[in-house]
């Protein structure tokens, strides 16, 4: 074993890895933070998204070791407590999970998405997102919660929904 | 077994730490760590390249020089000619374009990847480094076959230089049936005036194959240049060992391949305003 220091959610933690151990199952074993989910472990589905460095990565792609000394955000960062980040709540509003697997990476890709672009439009979305896969298929509701979540959804009246862009 | 792991801070530590000729080089990791995982790949040592200050994009006299850890995201941001554009459609997501790198995809070598056949529609010069020195393969000449390249197992590729392609037209058409699906044919134009149209063609076979396409007279929508395209096509994919995967078998490849390489052309030219 290898000791290695992280700073998860902000916090600096020192733990002992394996040099085969995945950035992933540190995060989850080692850290005890299990929000981020292991999907396929091919690098597919997106599932295990954290922002790693200040951009997001599949931490099942990700040796722990090589990730030594930098600083990680998982889905754990997003909510202040019990207040919900905009996105998490526009996800929460909309219905934009099922059963929830995929949710962890789909946040943390939206919120990547919107703070370099603050008004997608649905190609840009999709386009976003297209690395993370939601079995229950539920992508409608997503792309409508990205939107939601958008500076464009939250500077327009509701009753007359933005349809620039 | 525990594999030995290191993460050198330099060319010449990670040089000297392929040495042996028993490392893997982890790169972005995107390819080789899932392997790892899933026991395809079996390493008695890592040689983890994200220390080395490999990455980055410098334009010099002779060309721009890609740094093996440059990743799409990277290439993207540096607009470097057709690479740039192909680093947007890169199959994964932006988590996957963040950490996988041009030159990591050439040393995979999956004949279905979109990198191979650009490197070689650019006549990019791969920058091969191992304790005994240094040596630059032409990318024609890298892509052995299928998962095979020039690198030796003590050599890393430490750089990519991508010559000046003065004021050629370029294009990059690639079809797959899924957006998270690998691509299964792809086509790189390049179109210097005056010259013909130098198409090659990705996933096809197991290497990229060269084609020398004759200009559309009469528009990338003549029957007689589709014909054209087919048959040279045809005839350098007959020289070419095929390539099947899960995805489809090589008589399928064969047959799409004279129509994405069209579209490849039409796209260069539609350019040329």
């Amino acid at each position: 074993m290898t000791g290695m220091r992280l700073t998860v959610n902000g916090v600096d933690r020192e733990i002992d890895v394996d040099p085969s151990t995945l950035l992933v199952h540190a995060i989850r074993e080692q850290v005890g933070l299990t929000g981020t989910h292991v999907g396929c472990l091919t690098g597919d589905c997106g599932a295990c998204t954290v922002v790693l460095d200040g951009r997001t990565a599949k931490s099942c792609s990700v040796l722990a070791l090589s990730a030594d000394g930098s600083a990680v955000e998982t889905v754990e960062s997003l909510a202040d407590g019990d207040e919900l980040h905009p996105v998490q709540r526009a996800f929460w509003d909309g219905f934009a999970f099922q059963c929830g697997f995929c949710l962890p990476g789909m946040l943390l890709t939206a919120k990547e998405l919107l703070d370099s672009t603050p008004e997608p439009d649905d190609a840009q979305i999709l386009a976003a997102i297209n690395g993370n896969l939601c079995r229950c298929t539920g992508y409608n509701t997503i792309v409508s919660a990205v939107r939601q979540a958008s500076g464009c959804a939250r500077t327009c009246a509701k009753e007359t929904p933005c349809q620039e862009s | 077994m525990t594999p030995r792991y290191s993460a050198p801070r330099d060319l010449v530590g990670v040089t000297a730490a392929l040495a042996d000729g028993d490392g893997v080089v982890v790169g972005g990791g995107t390819m080789v760590v899932p392997d790892m995982t899933h026991g395809r790949t079996r390493a008695a040592a890592l040689v983890d390249l994200s220390r080395a200050g490999l990455a980055g994009v410098t334009a010099g006299a002779d060309g721009v020089v890609v740094g093996a850890m440059t990743t799409y995201t990277d290439l993207v941001e540096a607009g470097v000619p057709l690479l740039s554009s192909v680093a947007t459609g890169i199959t994964g997501g932006p988590q996957i374009r963040n950490r996988g790198t041009a030159g990591g995809s050439a040393c995979y070598a999956n004949p279905a990847s979109d990198v191979p056949a650009c490197l070689v529609a650019l006549d990019a010069r791969m920058r091969l480094a191992s304790a005994g020195g240094k040596r630059e393969v032409p990318a024609a000449g890298f892509f052995l076959g299928g998962f095979r390249t020039a690198r030796r197992p003590d050599e890393v590729l430490a750089e990519v230089v991508l010559p000046q392609l003065g004021n050629a037209l370029l294009g990059y058409v690639k079809f797959k049936l899924a957006e998270s699906s690998w691509p299964i044919v792809t086509a790189a134009t390049v179109a210097v005036p005056g010259t013909a149209l130098r198409v090659v063609v990705g996933g096809a076979a197991a290497v990229p194959v060269v084609v020398a396409v004759d200009r559309p007279s009469a528009g990338s929508g003549d029957p007689a240049w589709r014909d054209h395209v087919r048959e040279a096509v045809h005839t350098a994919l007959d020289a070419a060992e095929p390539w099947s995967d899960v995805l489809a078998p090589a008589a399928y490849r064969r047959r799409i391949a004279p129509a994405i390489a069209a579209r490849s052309a039409a796209h260069a030219l539609e350019e040329d305003r």
